[in-house]
């Protein structure tokens, strides 16, 4: 049908099939700020304004719109003169992946353009359409607040970070004291959930008297792809078209188990349109392993492209490519396959049982422990000896736990695009935390050469480890390879939820021996690990179950057991923490437990034993990842743990916790009100194996290109490595221009996991910039007529030489290139660091718990962190705003539920519910900086610690305000009630 | 909707219905479309549009208010004539770009059972007009719900009217604040004096329920709520909900 279209002020001639969405149109018609993120209105991120209200394009026939004026964020700004809305989400640290900001910004105009002073409750119900994965909410309603601010024609306020006092340092019977003042918290909304309005909140954070003075690091600079994201600028995957693009769509399996008979593809390859379909029959059998990691990938090499074989619903059965996504699909409904359904298992502790249904029996399984019996991997380690510890033990303790299994729920889906170059070379352009691994895992599968691939990694929308994977690359590049022509395969948010990949499942049990005076003597955690039917990250999240588990306090006697089960559910894989959230459910659940037990106070029996400055991490050798043995024992260098606990104690009111009156809410005598703790430590980075590379170029202006492997899925580690390179090279962060990742331009890097990108790529720019440095040193001592090169200093876009004389870095780039001795100042650096400096963290929740329904309603979350020196304290507060977002979600209200047939029930956004802006529970987030001597500038990671504490700090508060200790998440309301009763009698 | 071949757009209620009474083309209404669209069957050849028809007015006059059925959700949560229960109910339906676009009407042929505002409409005594081509006829909301299918044969939904007054007050549990509830019951003490309490989650349409129906109500289970969970909590909300309103 014909449609006159008004988009942003014109009027648009337009063609299009009565059924097509308007986000399908407008991304056609180049509107691109409009994303993806659901064909049914979820998400938000196709979010528009119509006749000024924002309503979903992607739930919009086109035909709707006909008639109404339609506004996209590509209208608000003129140029590089950004928008009041824009400059403030610039400002505020307000963008992440910046996949959704051009809705959240549209929201914002909506609101601004008929309310000029809104609230903050009023602020978040405006954002209640857009889920945002990666902000929790905090920096885009700041946004809103300073631009409505500029929009009155006042001046925004300050939003500088808030330096606080450290407690610990002034006060050493801090622990021993009566307790911090009650500060308290209220929901952002009040009582009532309206009209409050709070002041702006910058980061707040504890400086660290042994940190250098710094120019670029550690300042709260604005993010090097700010700009480009608030824009809507073309920048993700899908931001391209190719000429003759097909579109790839996925069979996957309705069955649990079966076993494929047969597949009858010809009446689909008979519809006009259709050009591949691929499935077992014509694709060679290549195993392999799937998750992203280094070579060799830890095996069982438990996949094939396509087996004969589907051993989850959602498994891939076949995929087609044809001119359309509607060919595709009707192509999909022609392919006739037979199976032969077998019986599945769910449950890791039936499926290890004698006679449960082998799930891998195919005579080419390699690699794992005990295929016929559904074990992938058999995990031991210990320290010392627990049988002999829990003998010597006053007192013994044990708790079973379990965790259960959610999505990381990036907005933007996997999605990939290959195309062969006019050299017949494969390229992926592909949405992806690991390039250079998709380009060496894709290889063999695809029977190409490594140097006949390129991936390119443009800007990600959020990846939370989902796409630490090679998990769609090869259906592509088989279909590139079958049809010629460029392929483009984009999951759908139901696919994303059941064919891509989730967080590990588990059963936890731990023991632990005390003595009299509380101090740890023994400690076992036993696991049952659910891996679902592929291993991929199956062995190493297990391992760092183990590690998290077992290392946050002293104890000479250790000992982890872990199986790790195969079973029919949708694959786990990577997930943010990695196996550390579940360990530290368990643990921090279980510590709280024996305090109490012991009639100890939950703090002070947790400082008596946690690990210290000095402390050896003595199981890590033992739970390693890699074939390189890790065997020197690591020594923790940095802690500000203590720091951390005292201002999460003091922002929380952690002394009403002894207050009865408090507990009971006037007026509503079924609510109970608790406050709970959890302790936190995570890694930097796998020891041994993770490495980053970069290189640094100069520019004939003075200004560097730095060209990483590293790859930045919206966390802000392009501006955080620019910070570094910027103050090596002494020039502000606009001269360094980064660019992150495409195997064919920029050096190796593992890429974007296990916390590593600030610390390892952070110290391989450092270290590229310093020989960079070097040779500008020696270059200005040429121009300036200096004898010793080292003298030269770097400051101010210039080189400054002992007596006063200086060349601005643009006239020593001009002579270095074009004048005399010529050359490019050029250098190239990697790392891999044999440490892996833990940051701490404490997490505290305040909830409320009906005891009559057993919702709980979490009213304040707090965490303090001690990231040694944040590079970036806004960008590494944002991490930590949207980490216990997500880590509320995981011990609230996320769960992949299913039917007995292992069909996922709630594969969609809602059903499966994450927090919306809102009805967020107030957070504080307060930076603790400590020095970390191995670290770039001091930094240590940020980006998986906010994922572990939430859950047990819920559990602790749950029991704190009712009695009652629960063992399972999420703390749904059924759950809780049960617990009550149960406990009740 | 891939097989979608006409969109129309007609401006008066009477056209409406001369399209939706061609029997041999599978026609369907099409209000905001935020449930229509992502849900409608491939085989789906025709959507009737009502943004023409003229029905999304909103008045309020002696205590009687009266929203057309494509006043959208968030129209009505703003007309000050709304009751501040039904208001209230408007927000917990669904987030600001769903209100913005769903319609009151669409939401009534839905019959949604976790529908707070359903149940909110049911205790108002909402009654819903409905136009055929021989005429219009007016139903209670309650006897819609049972026999939409039949109500809806060759005719759409045109206005819903309903008395303001009265107090009205409701409970909720739910596994966050902002969450689609598991069970919710509304009440209201109407100005003869009438307790009305509707229950939501507890029956496969929400529902006005004495206290001799709760205990035969079928309480369908999901993964967020058992049966006998779902039971205990029409319970407990429902005696929150009386002691609110002092019933």
């Amino acid at each position: 049908m014909d449609l006159e279209l008004n988009i942003n002020g014109n009027i648009h001639q337009i063609r299009c099939k009565p059924h097509e969405s308007l986000m399908r149109v407008l991304r056609r018609e180049g509107f691109i700020s409009v994303r993806f993120g659901s064909d049914t209105g979820e998400t938000g991120a196709a979010a528009i304004l119509l006749d000024g209200r924002l309503v979903n394009s992607d739930i919009l026939l086109a035909a709707q719109a006909e008639g109404h004026e339609i506004t996209t964020v590509e209208s608000l700004a003129r140029g590089i003169d950004l928008h009041p809305i824009q400059k403030a989400f610039v400002a505020t640290g307000a963008i992440q992946s910046g996949y959704s900001t051009p809705a959240m910004v549209l929201a914002a105009k909506a609101l601004l353009d008929r309310n000029p002073n809104p609230s903050e409750a009023e602020i978040r119900e405006a954002f209640s359409g857009i889920l945002d994965r990666e902000t929790g909410y905090v920096k885009p309603v700041q946004a809103v607040l300073q631009a409505a601010a500029v929009l009155r024609g006042e001046d925004p306020e300050n939003y500088d970070p808030i330096i606080l006092t450290p407690i610990t340092l002034v006060d050493d019977d801090f622990f021993s004291g009566p307790g911090p003042e009650a500060e308290g918290g209220e929901p952002w909304g009040g009582e009532d959930g309206g009209g409050a309005v709070r002041v702006a909140a910058p980061p707040k954070f504890i400086v660290s008297s042994d940190v250098p003075e710094t120019q670029v690091v550690g300042k709260p600079e604005i993010k090097v792809d700010a700009l480009k994201l608030v824009k809507g600028n073309p920048a993700f995957v899908d931001d391209i078209e190719m000429r003759n693009m097909l579109y790839a769509k996925l069979l996957t399996s309705p069955h649990a188990h079966a076993r494929i008979l047969d597949i009858d593809d010809r009446e689909a390859l008979a519809l006009p349109g259709v050009h591949a379909v691929i499935h077992y029959k014509n694709i060679p059998r290549v195993r392999y392993a799937s998750g992203g990691q280094s070579y060799p990938n830890p095996k069982p090499y438990d996949q094939v492209s396509f087996d004969d074989k589907v051993r989850y619903v959602g498994d891939r059965v076949a995929a087609v490519a044809a001119d359309s996504i509607e060919i595709a699909e009707q192509a999909l409904a022609h392919i006739r396959v037979e199976y032969e359904v077998l019986p599945a298992v769910f449950d890791e502790n039936e499926a290890i049982r004698e006679g449960a249904p082998v799930i891998h029996d195919e005579p080419d399984m390699e690699g794992a422990h005990d295929a016929s019996r559904n074990i992938s991997h058999l995990i031991e380690a210990h320290v010392g000896d627990v049988e002999t510890g829990f003998a010597r033990a006053d007192y013994v303790f044990e708790g079973q736990y379990r965790v259960h299994q959610v999505q990381q729920v990036p907005i933007e889906p996997h999605i990939c695009i290959g195309y062969w170059d006019p050299d017949e070379r494969l390229v992926l352009r592909t949405s992806t935390q690991v390039p250079f691994h998709v380009r060496r895992m894709v290889a063999p599968l695809l029977g190409l050469p490594v140097r006949r691939i390129r991936v390119i990694k443009p800007r990600i929308g959020g990846g939370f480890g989902a796409k630490q994977e090679m998990l769609i690359e090869d259906i592509v590049g088989h279909l590139v390879i079958a049809t010629g022509r460029p392929v483009r395969l984009e999951l759908t948010r139901q696919e994303e939820f059941v064919s891509s990949r989730t967080r590990h499942p588990q059963t936890i049990t731990f023991k632990t021996g005390v003595d009299k005076d509380g101090v740890l003597v023994a400690q076992e955690m036993t696991v049952v690990g659910n891996t679902g039917p592929y291993a991929t990250h199956g062995l190493t999240v297990q391992t760092v179950t183990g590690l998290r588990g077992l290392s946050s306090y002293n104890c000479p006697n250790k000992k982890f057991h872990c199986t790790v089960a195969y079973t029919n559910i949708p694959v786990p894989g990577a997930y943010r923490g990695y196996g550390g959230p579940q360990a530290l459910f368990a643990l921090e659940n279980h510590m709280d437990d024996i305090a109490n037990r012991l009639g100890m106070d939950v703090i002070a029996f947790r400082r008596a034993n946690w690990v210290r400055v000095g402390d050896p991490l003595d199981i890590a050798p033992h739970l390693g990842e890699g074939e390189s043995e890790v065997t020197e024992i690591p020594v923790i260098r940095s802690s500000g743990l203590e720091e951390c606990v005292a201002q999460g104690m003091q922002s929380i009111g952690w002394s009403r916790r002894n207050d009865p009156d408090w507990k009971r809410v006037p007026g509503k005598p079924h609510l109970r009100r608790g406050i709970g703790f959890a302790m936190c430590m995570h890694g930097t980075a796998i020891p041994g194996l993770d490495m980053g590379g970069a290189s640094i170029k100069i520019n004939d202006d003075g200004s560097f290109n730095v060209l990483v492997g590293a790859t930045d899925l919206g966390t802000g580690s392009d501006t955080a490595l620019a910070q570094i390179a910027a103050e090596v090279l002494g020039v502000r962060l606009e001269d360094i221009i980064i660019y992150s990742s495409d195997t064919d331009m920029t050096p190796f890097d593992t890429g974007a996991y296990a916390s590593s990108t600030t610390y390892i790529s952070g110290t391989a720019v450092k270290l590229a910039a310093e020989q960079v440095r070097a040779q500008i040193q020696e270059r200005a001592a040429l121009m300036l007529e200096v004898e010793n090169p080292g003298e030269i200093v770097l400051r101010d876009r210039c080189a400054h030489a002992p007596g006063g004389q200086f060349v601005t870095l643009e006239r020593l780039a001009l002579h270095s290139l074009h004048q005399d001795q010529q050359r490019q100042i050029m250098a190239t650096a990697s790392f891999v660091s044999p440490e892996s400096p833990p940051p701490f963290g404490a997490q505290f929740a305040e909830v409320e718990v009906d005891v009559e329904t057993g919702q709980v309603t979490v009213v304040r979350l707090v965490m303090a962190v001690d990231c040694g020196v944040a590079i970036n304290p806004i960008t590494a507060s944002g991490q930590v705003e949207g980490g216990i977002t997500q880590a509320l979600g995981y011990g609230h209200c996320e769960e992949m539920a299913y039917d007995e047939e292992g069909r996922m029930v709630n594969a969609a956004l809602g059903p499966y519910k994450i927090y919306r802006a809102d009805e967020m529970p107030e957070m504080e987030v307060i930076l603790v900086q400590t020095m970390e001597p191995s670290g770039p500038f001091g930094a240590k990671a940020v980006a998986e610690i906010p994922k572990d504490g939430v859950a047990p700090a819920m559990a602790n508060a749950i029991f704190d305000a009712t009695g009652v200790r629960i063992h399972q998440i999420p703390f749904t309301p059924e759950r809780v009630w049960k617990a009550l009763r149960e406990n009740k009698g | 909707m891939k097989g979608l071949k006409h969109y129309y757009r007609p401006d008066s209620v009477d056209e409406v219905l001369d399209l939706l009474a061609r029997p041999d083309v599978p026609s369907a209404l099409l209000g905001g479309g935020t449930s229509l669209i992502a849900t409608a069957p491939d085989d789906l050849q025709s959507v009737i549009d009502l943004q023409a028809a003229g029905l999304d007015h909103l008045d309020e006059k002696d205590g009687r208010l009266t929203a057309g059925a494509t006043a959208r959700l968030q129209d009505l949560a703003d007309f000050i004539g709304t009751p501040a229960l039904l208001r209230e109910a408007c927000y917990f339906e669904a987030p600001n770009t769903i209100r913005n676009a769903a319609t009151l009407g669409g939401l009534i042929a839905s019959a949604d059972p976790e529908s707070e505002l359903l149940a909110a409409l049911l205790v108002y005594e909402a009654r819903v007009v409905i136009q055929n081509r021989q005429g219009a006829v007016e139903s209670a909301l309650a006897e819609f719900l049972n026999e939409k299918s039949r109500l809806l044969q060759g005719a759409i939904i045109t206005e819903v009217r309903l008395p303001t007054g009265g107090r009205a007050a409701s409970a909720r549990v739910a596994r966050t604040p902002a969450d689609r509830p598991i069970v919710a019951a509304a009440g209201r003490v109407s100005p003869q004096g009438e307790l009305l309490i509707a229950l939501c989650g507890a029956a496969k349409t929400p529902l006005l329920a004495g206290p001799e129906a709760l205990d035969r109500l079928p309480y369908p289970a999901d993964f967020r709520g058992s049966s006998e969970y779902r039971r205990a909590m029409a319970g407990v909300l429902i005696r929150r909900v009386r002691a609110e309103l002092g019933a």
